[in-house]
């Protein structure tokens, strides 16, 4: 016997991973991120009479961006907007850590220092090979504005890795 | 092009996907400009570095089982909305009104439901399958089961009294999955069998089974049998053990 939950499981549970991922890259905390993802799925549920859609991934993504927002605007304080958040204390790292570990851990850094929607834009193009056109269906956006805010947030990325590197460096002297 | 603009380009582009009219310029300025040749290239390898590092988080176990729990009591509390066939749903309240029957008519289901375990036990070390996830380090066994189940029993490991934590598996009682816990005892092995308490509370029992010792409890949270080798030597000891350890670290 094949119900509406089993069906409703079968066609979201295996997304559970790029739920938690995106709201993860938006909200950053892990315990926020699985709140908002636990709550997104309630929402799912609640509006799967309504789904009739073929892409059920793309559907339940954008429900976990959304909640992820009603959560930023929930909670503030969580999110690190455009100009805040630049002047991170950096962390001591043991002299051990590989030359690699070390890169990806100031990439984070600099990923965590950009604005929620950049980081957003760059996780859903790059990473996740969604198009501009979808992008902009989601963040209900023109597809310009997609297109001008990844091109802002690949620059402003790089930006940021130069200055935590700049920091870093500063600090071994 | 200057300098300045084919940098920012590259930047924003990650060096790649340039549109046509673009990519003439920015190549004709390349074609002259060492600088920017190398700044091509330091943003061609910042896209492949930021794509092999950046960031893919996995959902825990315990999210897993927690969303999973809560998309079926979402389900039971409010009805889910229904595209089954109404007969279905007829048939559905059916069994749960022949099942609840069955539940008041036989309130004390303890020695019932032992045989059941028993079964299952020596079935498990006849056909050698005595678990599916083989650890002796309760932080796998049980965020396995919480994968597996809709809850994580209590799993704990007693060594220093001689039982050795060998793994789980899903166990099927009365139609009903749960958790077994597998332990090797000396020569023997005991199986906790454990689930949650939803309004059919195990009583507390004693019971020889076809040989086989068995202890039954419940808890505020989980009803519990516990099954052991034939002689049913270590079966008190663990089950004293095992509640203590419980007490002490709240499940």
């Amino acid at each position: 016997m094949r119900d509406t939950q089993s069906l409703f499981e079968e066609l979201f549970l295996p997304h559970l991973d790029d739920a938690y991922n995106l709201a993860r890259w938006i909200l950053e905390r892990d315990q926020d991120a699985q709140d908002v993802v636990q709550e997104a799925y309630v929402r799912a549920l609640k509006g799967f009479k309504g789904f009739r859609g073929t892409n059920p991934r793309a559907w339940l993504l954008t429900i976990v961006r959304n909640t992820a927002y009603s959560w930023t605007r929930k909670y503030p304080s969580n999110v690190i907007s455009f100009d805040e958040g630049v002047h991170t204390a950096p962390t001591e790292q043991p002299l051990s850590e590989s030359f690699h570990e070390e890169r990806k851990r100031q990439l984070y850094e600099a990923l965590s220092r950009l604005s929620v929607d950049f980081r957003e834009v760059l996780l859903l193009y790059e990473i996740e090979g969604w198009s501009y056109k979808q992008i902009a269906s989601t963040l209900k956006v023109p597809v310009g504005t997609v297109m001008s805010r990844l091109s802002r947030a690949r620059r402003r990325l790089q930006q940021e890795l130069a200055r935590v590197q700049e920091t870093a460096v500063k600090n071994e002297l | 092009m200057n300098c300045e603009e084919t940098h920012r380009l590259l930047e924003e582009t990650f060096g790649t996907e340039l549109d046509a009219s673009l990519r003439l310029e920015v190549e004709g300025h390349l074609s002259r400009c060492s600088k920017c040749r190398s700044v091509a290239r330091e943003c061609l390898e910042f896209r492949s570095f930021f794509l092999a590092s950046a960031p893919r988080y996995k959902a825990s176990p315990q999210l897993r089982a927690r969303v999973l729990a809560t998309i079926r009591l979402e389900r039971a509390k409010r009805g889910f909305p229904r595209r089954a066939q109404p007969w279905l749903c007829v048939a559905a309240g059916l069994v749960i009104a022949l099942a609840l029957t069955l539940t008041l008519l036989y309130p004390d289901n303890g020695k019932e439901l032992s045989g059941l375990a028993v079964l299952d036990h020596s079935r498990s070390i006849s056909a050698n399958h005595l678990v599916d996830v083989a650890s002796g380090d309760q932080h796998v066994v049980k965020p396995w089961f919480a994968a597996k189940l809709d809850f994580a029993p209590p799993v704990v490991d007693l060594p220093s009294a001689g039982f050795a934590l060998l793994g789980g598996r899903v166990a099927v009682i009365r139609n009903r999955p749960v958790a077994a816990v597998v332990y090797r005892h000396k020569k023997g092995f005991v199986t906790l069998f454990c689930w949650p308490v939803n309004k059919d509370l195990v009583s507390d029992g004693d019971y020889s089974i076809d040989g086989y010792k068995v202890r039954t409890w419940s808890s505020a949270e989980c009803n519990y049998i516990v099954v052991s080798e034939r002689n049913g030597r270590g079966l008190n000891e663990f089950v004293d053990l095992f509640r203590d350890h419980l007490q002490s670290n709240p499940y």
